[in-house]
């Protein structure tokens, strides 16, 4: 039985607890892959996640680890991405394992995403191995943080392997526990074919790799293989396992996780969480828990002052053929011209694809108001999901506008429960509850508007408890609101890119602050520029961009030459970096300045 | 042979003004100042021996500038042994413009007619204000009768070009205060007058008052108010505007400083000194700097600082320069140049190309055009 020598597991924890270096350190002690061949956080492979420190795309490998009780194990060690906005991800991942180490970094404790995610696990009923990383470090409180482990999660911290990824400590100690705690894989090899879809990539030749974990049956080279979500019939062209790169093999079998080609063409066609079968003797229950993706936040791109709207159609098609989760599609602004509406899982998401059009593929877009779906219920019943502002229907037409709740929980030192019960306060949130997991840390449970918290809660939250708050939350319902499009009018006329739908009773305090904003990033011009927002007809705040009276250097001799010069290219180099509307011009950065968190305000 | 402005760098001062920016050091204890003041003349007459030696045989030096600091603060031997220095080591011109730069109270009838003796020509003497509160403001170490005595006794040692520096937009200034020191500076009819609007340099205590909020800059209306009244009033007195912050008696024009706005060769001796020799502008230490001119800087300096010039620059002069005709290098930026056409900022006009006074004011987005 080879079941009995294969642990199929991921890692989970919280951003910078050291989930990557940790598996770094596993992959190099089971010595599959040369210590010099390592680049650091071998699983994350994007330059932007390892600049981030996140896993955006998940990294599946399959390792050797010679036992102490001589016997050769095959860890195959699934990736899980490591933010709130794909935890859908997350829990596909989980869904291929029968165990997860849960990472803890013993000088930070417990947060509210590693409970997130230790609950996804709970829910896939995996095996949770507790690790406390960081052991290393001087401020590190091992015993409290068991507690913590223990109160919080409910499950036996005692002998949790202590290691410091970082320098190599405890490492053989924790594959050890692995092996011991995490339990085989189950599954009839000769039943039905029955495989989970937990990732998938688009491969230039192979075309769309999917990454199965087969729960029974087998599959091989030459099977008709039937997507039951998508119900498509593919041939097997190939399958493999990660060692990490693609090692075809003869066929998977149940227990394994390993890779299958079929001549997929798109991503979209064999989403995760999607059961891949044999279309001549189909398995008759699929696995549970499959979603479609559901985009949760929305906004405008645009090709920037000039760049051309081609290649950030060829970006954006090239960026999607891996990214399940990001939509697209033609829209345009009369402010902005030709561009795209793109959907996202949330914010970071969004920043992820537009970092990712500007360093990988060297464009200069222009993103407008990110927006939730609003669900728009017309007088005549009618309902219209609206995720573009620009296209709410004329008030006097609509019966109600229904807004996304989510519920957030936000875990907190207990210094900070006035400051962030304030905050959610203001942006409209309503406690459900508050837990002391310890003597120190609260979890407060809030429901929120899933607008209030894309436009800069995080920021908010983390500005306001020193980097120590952290945030996971769920989409739960809609519910009907009091909900304006505020528009912004620039020299009198309306910029279509800027306008967002807001909560009435934020109207006037998201107008002023809009309105400061761009009075300050909107450079003067030779005549007075007025900056006004509106709802509806009706100007709510207005500031004035002055007139240049004076932009003159009065002193120039000699030694100020060189000087002066570096000065006008500044201002000639800002000019380039402007859009126009009407005969005003305003700088790129506009559009991202105006929501963004900002302490003094 | 070609034409050379030498500028000489003086470093010392009798205290630090609060908006001045210029390298310079503070000179509070008299006898190590005296010491290290010898030490750097003795220095610099080495450097300009140094200079020479490398550009006396090219060059035929026509003026001559000693500024800082405040030079006047040095014993008169000092300058005495500078001026003796460049005539030693370099070819100077007969009607050569000598100029030093002075501060009230750091001059005495026995230094001016020393000066005189060696050549100088022509001082400069930093008034900037005649209200005494706007003087202690500023930082300055005199008062309105130290400028008067200064000025006449300058004027009984023989010196008939003087310069008087003046600012305005001061924070708190009003109007009327800045009339009254430009009609006093009028009265007294110095041949030359420079009036600065205040700059808030980087590293200066107003600087730090400004960031901090303690210094509130004049509005720009009330400063560009000033403005266009003092060249009103200084061109119904008599004066020409030849430079965005520059008036003189016809003929009476700074010849040094016109080089720096016309794109010819300067020499800078000293801590700081910058030079412009053969395409490549340098400045010493410990401001050092070093960077040779491609096609861009050049056609970019010499448009954007003769710009500053009210006659503007010429556009044959441009060709004769650089090889290439002037629109034919901003074909591109035609187009965005033209609105400054179009509002009368900028006008062109057979061989010339010219800032009208009201374009003045917004020069540096015209000037970044051609940089």
């Amino acid at each position: 039985m080879k079941q009995k020598y294969i642990r199929n597991f991921s890692i989970i924890a919280h951003i910078d607890h050291g989930k990557s270096t940790l598996a770094d350190r596993i992959i190099e002690n089971t010595g599959l892959v040369a210590h010099r061949d390592m680049k650091e956080q071998y699983l994350d492979n994007m330059d932007l996640e390892r600049e981030r420190g996140i896993t955006i795309k998940l990294q599946t490998t399959r390792l050797v680890y010679k036992a102490k009780d001589g016997n050769e194990y095959i860890f195959n060690l699934i990736d899980t991405p490591g933010h709130v906005d794909f935890n859908y991800e997350v829990s596909r991942s989980l869904a291929a394992c029968e165990g997860a180490v849960l990472v803890v970094d013993c000088t930070q404790g417990v947060e509210a995403q590693t409970m997130g995610n230790v609950y996804l696990a709970m829910d896939e009923d995996l095996e949770i191995l507790p690790c406390l990383n960081k052991i290393d470090l001087a401020s590190a409180r091992p015993d409290e943080t068991k507690k913590e482990i223990e109160d919080m999660i409910g499950i036996d911290a005692e002998d949790a392997p202590l290691v410091s990824a970082k320098e190599g400590i405890g490492i053989d100690g924790l594959l050890e526990k692995i092996v011991q705690v995490i339990p085989p894989p189950s599954g009839d090899e000769n039943g039905k074919l029955k495989a989970l879809i937990f990732d998938s990539i688009y491969d230039n030749y192979k075309g769309v790799v999917i990454y199965v974990r087969v729960f029974g049956g087998s599959v091989k080279v030459g099977d008709m293989i039937r997507l039951m979500a998508t119900k498509k019939v593919y041939e097997v062209t190939e399958v493999g396992v990660m060692a990490p790169g693609h090692v075809p093999s003869k066929y998977l079998s149940a227990g394994d996780v390993g890779y299958i080609c079929a001549s997929i063409k798109e991503v979209k066609d064999a989403r995760v969480g999607d059961t891949v079968t044999l279309d001549d003797d189909p398995t008759d229950q699929a696995m549970p828990g499959y979603k479609k993706i559901q985009s949760m936040v929305y906004c405008g791109i645009y090709p920037a002052e000039g760049e051309k709207y081609e290649p950030v159609k060829d970006a954006l098609e090239k960026l999607q053929v891996n990214d399940a989760a990001f939509l697209f599609e033609p829209e345009t602004s009369t402010a902005l011209g030709f561009g795209f509406r793109c959907g996202f899982l949330g914010l970071l998401h969004m920043e992820i694809i537009v970092e990712r059009l500007e360093r990988e593929f060297n464009l200069s877009v222009v993103t407008t108001s990110p927006s939730v779906v609003y669900k728009v219920v017309l007088n005549d019943g009618t309902i219209k999901m609206i995720q573009n502002p620009t296209n709410l229907p004329d008030p006097a037409e609509i019966d109600h506008i229904e807004e996304p709740i989510v519920k957030a929980d936000i875990m907190i030192p207990k210094d900070y429960v006035g400051t962030i019960m304030e905050l959610c306060q203001k942006r409209r949130g309503k406690m459900l509850s508050m837990d002391y997991i310890t003597t120190e840390r609260v979890d407060l449970h809030y429901e929120m508007p899933l607008n209030e918290v894309i436009y800069d809660f995080f920021d908010a939250l983390k500005s306001k408890t020193k980097g120590y708050g952290s945030l996971d939350y769920e989409f739960i319902r809609y519910e009907n609101s009091n909900l304006v499009k505020l528009d912004v009018l620039l020299n009198k006329e309306l910029v279509d890119a800027f306008s967002m739908i807001v909560h009435e009773s934020e109207a006037y305090n998201r107008g002023r602050f809009v309105c400061e904003k761009l009075k300050e990033i909107i450079p003067m011009h030779q005549f007075e520029v007025p900056v006004q927002a509106a709802v509806g007809q009706k100007v709510i705040a207005r500031e004035t961009v002055k007139a240049y009276r004076k932009d003159v250097i009065a002193k120039c001799y000699g030694g100020d030459i060189s000087r002066k010069k570096k000065l006008l290219e500044k201002q000639k180099e800002g000019k380039k970096r402007m859009r126009q509307f009407g005969k005003v011009e305003v700088p790129q950065e506009a559009f991202t300045a105006v929501l963004k968190y900002d302490d003094n305000k | 042979m070609k034409k050379l402005g030498i500028y000489i760098h003086v470093p010392f001062c009798l205290k630090r003004c609060n908006y001045c920016g210029f390298y310079s050091n503070a000179m509070t204890d008299a006898t190590g100042a005296r010491e290290a003041q010898t030490h750097y003349v003795q220095w610099l007459i080495g450097k300009i021996r140094e200079k020479g030696e490398e550009f006396r045989k090219k060059y035929l030096v026509d003026t001559i500038f000693i500024g800082g600091g405040t030079p006047t603060i040095l014993q008169p031997e000092a300058i005495e042994a500078i001026m003796g220095a460049i005539r030693e080591n370099f070819a100077v011109e007969s009607d050569a413009e000598i100029t030093i730069e002075s501060n009230p109270k750091t001059l005495t009838p026995q230094k001016l007619k020393r000066y005189r003796a060696t050549g100088i020509n022509r001082l400069s003497i930093g008034a900037q204000s005649m209200d005494d509160d706007i003087l202690k403001y500023l930082g300055r170490a005199h008062d309105r009768a130290d400028f008067l005595e200064t000025y006449e006794m300058a004027r009984k040692c023989g010196f008939d070009n003087i310069n008087v520096d003046l600012m305005f937009a001061i924070p708190g200034q009003t109007k009327a205060q800045w009339q009254d020191t430009v009609e006093q500076v009028i009265m007294q009819d110095p041949e030359h007058i420079s009036f600065y609007s205040l700059q808030i340099e980087e590293d200066t205590p107003f600087y730090n008052d400004y960031i901090d909020g303690r210094l509130v800059p004049l509005d720009d209306g009330l400063d560009r108010d000033m403005y266009h009244w003092a060249i009103g009033r200084l061109k119904s007195a008599g004066y020409t505007h030849y430079e965005i912050s520059n008036a003189a008696k016809p003929g009476y024009e700074c010849r040094h400083n016109l080089k720096y706005w016309s794109f010819d060769e300067y020499l800078g001796i000293g801590d700081s000194a910058s030079s412009f020799m053969n395409g490549i502008r340098t400045t010493e230490k410990p401001r050092e700097e070093y960077h040779e001119n491609d096609f861009d800087d050049n056609a970019g300096e010499f448009v954007f600082t003769g710009l500053r010039k009210r006659q503007g620059i010429s556009k044959r002069e441009f060709a004769e320069r650089f090889g290439r005709e002037f629109w034919d290098v901003y074909e591109g930026r035609r187009a965005r140049v033209q609105e400054f056409f179009d509002s009368g900022a900028l006008l062109e006009e057979g061989d010339r190309l010219w800032l009208s006074e009201d374009g003045i004011d917004i020069s540096n987005q015209i000037m970044a055009m051609f940089v």
